[in-house]
């Protein structure tokens, strides 16, 4: 196996990457290998699907397979081999489905049908042992003598910037969110990768193409999110748990979350949620079952303490899964996306088999006193006051804004966040979404005339809404966004913040802060390179970074 | 007493440190400061923890020959027979995960049923009662075992559960009756349904190994069937794909048993051929005449694709199961087993 697609990647002197039997997030090299091979074959279907699409024979059932089958292959996704085997078959299959729809639509335009190779014409082997000798040839560094760090790293960026936009269009898609230049834009990245394209320009703006792609995705994401449980409002959530029967839900799938919702509606059991699904708290659809009890825990990188401590069932219906430890392994189950080796799978939505082990299991035996935190800033309700926030900065009493948000992670140094957010002075307001809030949305901010200092906006999956509150605010006071008094403080861990850090850059939004450290695959060179166009910079010490950003304001 | 730093490496690459003293095993070290690795007997009799030492020195302590691989190689030891002479590093046959950092469950379980079901074997069914969390959830990996105790505590035996973890609270072990057995005098003459019994567990690390689409075999002598019914009804339950056989042998046809369970799996899993191999049958026996490993020899000889193999039975079953599937090109990383002997 090779992989440096997350943060966690092992760094080393000899070069930085996972390498051996076991990556650091617990994927071992046979699931790893299995990935590899089914970007490959990913790129295949989109060869033949652009330009099956480029004569007007699109295959939207192809594209939401492409978009569930990367989606698969990000940090802490999906675990499971037997899994990627069958994932390898079907992608086969749905190739060769598309090709004949390809060459039927050329001849029928009286044109000879290219005859691709490559990618498109990969056979997956018979078996497990042939499947990993193909592998060899496809993975991330295939090529590096002839081409070079540099370009293997921007294909990385790109190919892992696509894995992350292809898992917020498949949470979209979930919800009936689709639209045919999602598709083109993936099938058009894959077949772009597919070329393995050696020329810088070329692929820095592919790049900044695919940022551009994760904005149409986003605001895809928010329409189906916000249209399907309406826009989320300012909502407390208890963070303390109540006596009774227990179902805790982590992940993302706000839809997999309603499914059970309704099912367990009348059992008596609560549904508590964990990690990034605290903000469904704030949709008014998901907020009126009563039995949506609270929030439970913090970050995905606890969970196996936190899961291990809960007294009931635990569904995980996206990123980010890690090991399940032998006290809760036969009371968690996946859903979607995510798989785990000898961990119950529910692929059809009923949740039976939840409900039966959380009836079976204690649940919480006492209330605890009662504690809330506040969820729900999303644009609808930020821009709601906007009015308010832009007398507030007019009149100095709020001074800046930080954007501290991204993903959380066990890695040291994160704790920059906490003392980022708790050392923020006091005529700031801190905007956050994401998991990384966990280290700090319990805290006492206070509040500005009435408005709160800390706004959690929601999700990563609700970065639109960030863009949008950022981008209104620019209008309101007719600079750019680079004018605003904002930084952007972002924590990256895995590939959906890179698609989103992608999609920053394509807006022309300069200086920000990445960190705890920057990402593997990008060399010193496409560093510098990302430092001259954009400004960004790695994170320093918090006090010296808040110090810099005022600094720059008031230059 | 000198204490010597133990460093043991699981199969996927996690290590595991402990102190452990001369007059120590490395089972008991491990326990004392919460590490339960997989083992069952403790007593160098049964081989579920059987790992390799790769540097240090350590005194093996008696211990029966059939609990050791013929062929296990230099360092081949078993953890609750061995005593550290100097720094010693493991290399454990288990993941991860099948190491508990906590004490393992007791449970306390009444029989639900208790049937003969072929010459010398009988079905145990107990029902765990509520726990201190009003809960009877049965949690367990299939392929696990549980530690069997009776009243008064001087009496224990582990036998290998046959059904899957279920939130009922069922354990259904299939156990042979040892002549002049204590707990096989037990069950015979004195058991009966509503009894009360305590059970240890889960424990072990056998299980289903999730690599892949790779054929899976097992291979059962006798109540060896136990986990093999377990890991197969697993199966059935998540209707994993995994072309899959089963060869259950025993010596005559009087001994056969759970042969209706069989027929049920097959209807469940239809990708599953059972082979009932009987050693020394009588004239009307028409099915196969041999021992599991020789069809087992038989099948791989023409194999495509070189299956995952699970074993479990008697000592020598396994043993030769072993050779024959390493003579007939499986990797000794596809070959998977637990020893049963006489208790």
């Amino acid at each position: 196996m090779f992989c440096y697609q997350c943060e966690q990647t092992q760094r080393s002197a000899n070069g930085d990457g996972c390498s051996s039997a076991k990556g650091n997030c617990g994927k071992d090299a046979v699931t790893s290998d299995l990935q590899d091979l089914l970007v490959h074959a990913a790129k295949g279907i989109a060869q033949y699907a652009a330009r099956a699409r480029a004569l007007g024979a699109p295959d939207n059932e192809a594209g939401g397979f492409v978009l569930y089958a990367l989606f698969t292959t990000l940090t802490n996704v999906n675990f499971n081999a037997t899994r990627f085997v069958t994932l390898l078959q079907q992608a086969a299959q749905v190739r060769d489905r598309v090709k004949a729809r390809y060459e039927e639509a050329a001849r029928a335009q009286g044109l000879t049908p290219e005859t691709l190779t490559g990618a498109a014409d990969w056979q997956p082997a018979a078996d497990m042992d042939g499947l990993l000798m193909q592998a060899t040839e496809v993975g991330i560094k295939a090529g590096l003598e002839q081409v070079g760090e540099d370009i293997v790293g921007l294909r990385s960026l790109i190919l892992y910037g696509l894995k992350g936009v292809c898992a917020y269009a498949h949470h979209a898609h979930v919800l009936g969110g689709e639209s045919d230049a999602v598709y083109a834009g993936v099938e058009s990245a894959l077949d772009f990768l597919a070329t393995n394209p050696a020329d810088m320009n070329a692929l820095l703006e592919r790049a900044m193409a695919l940022g551009q792609l994760n904005l149409q995705v986003m605001e895809m994401l928010d329409g189906a999110n916000t249209g399907t449980f309406g826009a989320p409002e300012p909502s407390a959530v208890r963070v303390t748990p109540v006596k009774g029967k227990a179902i805790l839900v982590s992940g993302h799938d706000l839809k997999d979350l309603v499914n059970l919702l309704e099912q367990t509606k009348d059992t008596g059991i609560n549904i508590y949620t964990h990690g990034e699904m605290l903000p469904a708290h704030g949709y008014p659809k998901l907020k009126a079952y009563p039995h949506l009890a609270g929030n439970y825990g913090g970050a995905w990188q606890d969970q196996q303490t936190e899961f291990a401590d809960f007294p009931g069932a635990i569904l995980m219906t996206s990123n980010c899964i890690i090991e399940p430890r032998p006290q809760y392994r036969q009371r968690i189950f996946t859903a979607g996306p995510v798989g785990w080796p000898g961990v119950r799978h529910i692929a059809d939505g009923n949740f039976a088999p939840v409900i039966e082990a959380a009836k079976a299991l204690p649940g919480f035996k006492e209330d605890v006193a009662e504690k809330t935190i506040t969820v729900g800033f999303g644009h609808d309700a930020v821009l709601g006051v906007a009015d308010k926030v832009i007398d507030a900065v007019k009149a100095g009493a709020i001074r800046h804004f930080f954007l501290i948000g991204g993903c959380d992670g066990a890695a040291p140094g994160r704790n920059y966040y906490t003392e980022f957010a708790e050392k923020a002075p006091q005529d700031s307001v801190i905007l956050t979404l994401g998991c990384n809030k966990y280290r700090f949305n319990q805290h006492d901010f206070g509040d500005i005339g009435g408005i709160p200092r800390l706004l959690d906006i929601g999700q990563c999956n609700d970065s639109y809404s960030a863009i949008k509150i950022a981008t209104a605010l620019a209008g309101a006071f007719e600079c750019g966004v680079n004018d605003l008094p904002l930084s952007l403080i972002v924590s990256w861990f895995e590939q959906k913040a890179a698609a989103v850090l992608l999609t920053l850059l394509s807006l022309g939004i300069r200086n920000i802060r990445l960190g705890p450290t920057l990402p593997a695959f990008l060399t010193p060179a496409l560093v510098q390179a990302l430092v001259d166009q954009f400004g960004l910079q790695p994170i320093t010490d918090a006090q010296s970074d808040i110090d810099a950003a005022l600094m720059r304001q008031a230059a | 007493m000198t204490a010597y730093p133990i460093e043991l490496t699981t199969r996927d690459g996690e290590q595991i440190r402990f102190d452990c003293a001369e007059d120590q095993n490395l089972i008991d070290a491990a326990a004392a400061v919460d590490i339960i690795l997989p083992s069952q007997c403790k007593q160098g009799g049964c081989g579920a923890c059987h790992a390799h030492a790769t540097a240090g020195d350590y005194l093996l302590g008696e211990h029966s020959p059939d609990a050791l691989p013929k062929d296990g190689g230099h360092g081949s030891l078993l953890m609750c027979r061995t005593y550290p002479r100097s720094a010693l590093s493991i290399a454990a046959p288990f993941d991860h995960n099948r190491v508990l950092f906590q004490a393992i469950p007791r449970r306390e379980a009444e029989i639900a049923e208790l049937a003969a079901i072929g010459e010398n074997t009988v079905r145990l069914v107990l029902q765990l009662l509520p726990d201190a969390d009003d809960s009877r959830a049965a949690q367990f990996e299939p392929g696990q075992f549980m530690e069997l105790e009776l009243p008064g505590g001087d009496l224990k035996r582990a036998y290998s559960l046959a059904n899957n973890g279920n939130w009922e609270g069922r354990l259904e072990f299939l156990i042979r009756l040892q002549p002049n057995g204590r707990f096989s005098t037990f069950l015979k003459e004195q058991a009966k349904t509503g009894d009360k019994l305590m059970v240890r567990g889960p424990q072990g690390a056998f299980g289903l190994e999730e690599t892949g689409l790779r054929p899976r075999w097992f291979v059962a002598g006798g109540t060896g069937l136990a986990p093999m019914l377990s890991m197969l009804r697993r199966m059935a339950e998540w209707q994993e794909p995994h072309e899959a056989r089963l060869f259950f042998g025993v010596n005559r046809e009087e001994e056969l048993f759970a042969l209706d369970e069989l027929e049920e799996l097959k209807a469940a899993l239809p990708q599953l051929r059972v082979e009932i191999c009987v050693w020394k049958p009588g004239d009307a026996w028409q099915g196969y005449a041999g021992t599991p490993v020789d069809a087992l020899r038989r099948d791989l000889a023409e194999a495509k694709t070189t299956p995952d193999i699970y074993l479990c039975g008697p000592p020598a079953l396994i043993d030769f199961a072993e050779t024959a599937a390493r003579e007939l090109g499986v990797g000794e990383e596809q070959i998977f087993s637990e020893r049963f002997l006489p208790s």
